[in-house]
């Protein structure tokens, strides 16, 4: 039943990537004028708004996005599902993408970005953004090792490099057949470390804004943001996978795999409803829940931040929705846009520095954070293309 | 028992990556901070300001800031807020229902529990011993989490450069304390409204002052206990709020005090990361044993 995991191999310069590299085009122009021309040149920020779009969409939403590689892991390998392996590779990948461009993204909202590795050597243990920082970098290595099997799968044994390089051919097949081992036997070790690293800074993300008592709104300033973020991101990872899947089997003319998504999404609504509990609870308990209803934007977002939470939650409990596709895909796009909002209202729009300071993205600042998502996919098309990430199907429709 | 703890403590701290948050621990454990009376810092008397803003230009002249104007013809020098090239501003509070109108002067509050220092991602903003808070821009990465952290938003940044940095007031710790002078616009102001002092006796002065014309000012020295205390402080006109003049009604507590103590509780001694690790850990050989038990007994064809 289960096949093994193939490149694709179809044709790689499609419409669809011209698109693709439009956007990433657009985005090199303006980045241009970021890093020559300073800040102030493209984008809308200011004292009062330090923080911008690449920091609550880029950074914010990127690693929460990121979260089905974390939690497709979890379920595959610590708690031993193993039905859900053939999604576990395209989730690892799409991990491993999206906190590369998170890290991208950080490059270019640093001002000294050449001093990004000052976080390595100079340490402040007091700094929420100093444990975000070693947390993500840990990770995204942890990331490529284990996406290396993939890598180390495609090539090992069928090594041949070109020219007089050949003669390297064989200990390079030999250097790639024991790294194939090492990693068999030590795979389980970096996949705990994934899991324990992605605990530590999702839910340190959510510890971040709290040292800013007197600018963040009451809805999200609460202690319990970090727990928060933690769960929040747990239940966004497998609306994810299925978003991902869905769009994949879309754009890649694959069977739809609406059997193992809505097998995968049962565990969805349990998320969703520990997250759901500690967010009301948290608000009742701290008496703001009236602050929802008092007709600010800041108001208006919590609820509808709220209800694309509580919907999925609500329709995903069906066992019919779930095994319907096109629902499925609904209720994962839900679950993801009340995540994004949620970021959005933490780091932007729940914040008031005072002094009358406002923000809304600049088209510059805008373009870039496209030309990232444009990156990404691409990226992910070239890693399905390429390498043994989708799961082989047999070939009905699409003669090879 | 006690060796193969220790080997497999350190095993998952090293490569289970909890090992950068270690530091976190002894920095976090610290006490409130006490201020120290021996720092210097400043009395701003709104109450005494004339508004003449010579202040501003000193500051400027000191630390060699360039001019930045409002106006169309940018022949004068009006900022409109503090910014990167304008460390300190004179700003007038004007309630015209009630006919009331107050001067302050913005800068940095050189906190005695600094927000900045706890939020600085490599340590860059950091208390000094004679009471300033210091900035290096060598060591800074421009995150600006600086800003984000501070309550005056102070700290600025320097949006039209390419490589730019953070800059804020510095009390003229280096370019004067360090040579027994005071602040460079303590000494221009002509009114008696900017007083260079110890922390300890700036208190002092500006309790005599209350208690001299309680009817002219309002019975309160702002930064004597805001936000863990600053060694900037305010007095303000009885009818004029320190809210009104962007002072706003802090709490007594540093800003920074929850988000310590939850870095402080989770990686209190990495047992909350360890027991994680472990509890995964012994989940995934439990399922594991499980899976192969059931390949063996039927047959072995699974081939993990
Ligand atoms: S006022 Fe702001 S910048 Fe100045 S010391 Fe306090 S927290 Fe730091
Ligand atoms: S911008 Fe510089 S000084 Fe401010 S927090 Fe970041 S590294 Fe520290």
């Amino acid at each position: 039943m289960s096949r093994p995991a193939a490149p694709l191999r179809q044709k790689f310069f499609t419409f669809n990537v011209a698109v693709l590299l439009f956007f990433i085009g657009a985005g090199v122009v303006f980045a241009y004028f970021r890093f020559f021309h300073g800040f102030a040149s493209i984008t809308n920020l200011s004292p009062g708004f330090p923080w911008g779009i690449w920091i609550s969409f880029d950074v914010a939403c990127g690693v929460a996005l990121a979260a089905g590689g974390f939690t497709t892991a979890a379920i595959v390998e610590i708690f031993g599902q193993g039905r859900y392996h053939p999604l576990l590779r395209p989730a690892t990948l799409t991990a491993f993408i999206g906190y590369f461009l998170v890290a991208l993204a950080v490059c270019f909202d640093l001002g000294k970005y050449y001093n990004i590795w000052h976080a390595l050597v100079f340490w402040n243990g007091t700094s929420v953004l100093f444990e975000v920082a070693w947390c993500v970098m840990m990770y995204l290595t942890v990331l490529a090792i284990e996406n290396l099997p993939a890598v180390v799968e495609q090539y090992k044994g069928n090594v041949q490099l070109p020219g007089s390089l050949g003669l390297l051919d064989r200990p390079t097949n030999w250097f790639l057949g024991r790294a194939d081992q090492v990693l068999r036997r030590t795979m389980a070790f970096f996949v705990i470390a994934g899991v324990v690293l992605s605990f530590g800074h999702q839910s340190s993300l959510g510890t971040l804004m709290l040292i800013a008592p007197y600018k963040l709104h009451e809805l999200w300033y609460t202690p319990l943001s970090p727990l928060l973020f933690l769960t929040s991101a747990v239940s966004v990872g497998i609306p994810m996978v299925i978003f991902e899947a869905t769009l994949a089997t879309k754009f890649f003319g694959r069977k739809p795999e609406t059997e193992l998504l809505s097998g995968i999404a049962e565990y969805i609504p349990s998320f969703l409803g520990t997250y759901l509990l500690l967010r009301i609870g948290d608000l009742a308990y701290r008496g703001v829940l009236a602050k929802a209803f008092d007709g600010s934007l800041q108001g208006y977002s919590f609820l509808v931040e709220l209800s694309l939470f509580a919907m999925p939650y609500f329709l995903l409990k069906r066992p019919r929705i779930r095994a319907n596709g096109t629902f499925l895909f609904l209720c994962a796009c839900s679950v993801i846009l009340a995540v994004v909002l949620n970021r959005f209202n933490v780091f932007l729009i729940g914040v008031n520095p005072g002094n009358g300071y406002n923000y809304f993205p600049s088209v510059g600042e805008i373009a870039i954070t496209l030309a990232f998502v444009a990156f990404g996919v691409l990226l992910y098309k070239i890693g399905v293309n390429y390498l043994p990430i989708l799961e082989e199907q047999a070939p009905d429709h699409e003669p090879a | 028992m006690d060796i193969s703890r220790r080997k497999f403590f350190k095993v998952t701290a090293a490569a289970g990556g909890v090992a950068a948050c270690a530091v976190a621990k002894p920095a976090l454990a610290r006490e409130a901070k006490e201020p120290d009376p021996n720092e210097y810092g400043m009395l701003n008397d709104s109450a005494r300001c004339i508004g003449c803003k010579a202040c501003q230009v000193a500051c400027k002249k000191e630390n060699k800031l360039p001019t930045e104007s409002s106006l169309e013809d940018s022949l004068y020098d009006s900022p409109r807020n503090t910014s990167e090239h304008t460390y300190t501003l004179i700003k007038l509070f004007k309630d015209d229902k009630r006919g009331v109108s107050s001067f302050v002067k913005r800068q940095c509050m050189h906190c005695v529990d600094p927000a900045c220092q706890s939020a600085c991602i490599v340590g860059a903003l950091k208390k000094q011993p004679d009471g300033s808070v210091k900035y290096d821009a060598q060591m800074c990465m421009g995150c600006r989490y600086c800003m984000v952290a501070c309550p005056f938003n102070i700290p600025q940044f320097e949006w039209k450069k390419a490589i730019p940095v953070i800059t804020k007031c510095t009390l003229c710790s280096e370019s004067r304390l360090a040579k027994n002078k005071p602040t460079a616009c303590s000494e221009a102001c002509p009114a008696g409204a900017i007083v260079f002092g110890r922390r300890g006796d700036l208190l002092k002065i500006a309790r005599s002052r209350i208690e001299a014309s309680p009817e002219l000012y309002v019975d309160h020295i702002y930064g004597e206990k805001e936000v863990g205390g600053t060694n900037v402080f305010y007095l303000s006109k009885k009818e004029v709020a320190f809210a009104s003049l962007g002072l706003p009604d802090f709490d007594y507590r540093p800003v920074s005090g929850l988000t310590e103590s939850i870095q402080h509780r989770i990686f209190q001694y990495f047992i909350p990361p360890i027991a994680v690790y472990t509890v995964l850990g012994g989940i995934m050989y439990y399922n594991q044993r499980r899976k192969n038990q059931a390949a063996q007994a039927q047959g072995g064809e699974e081939h993990e």
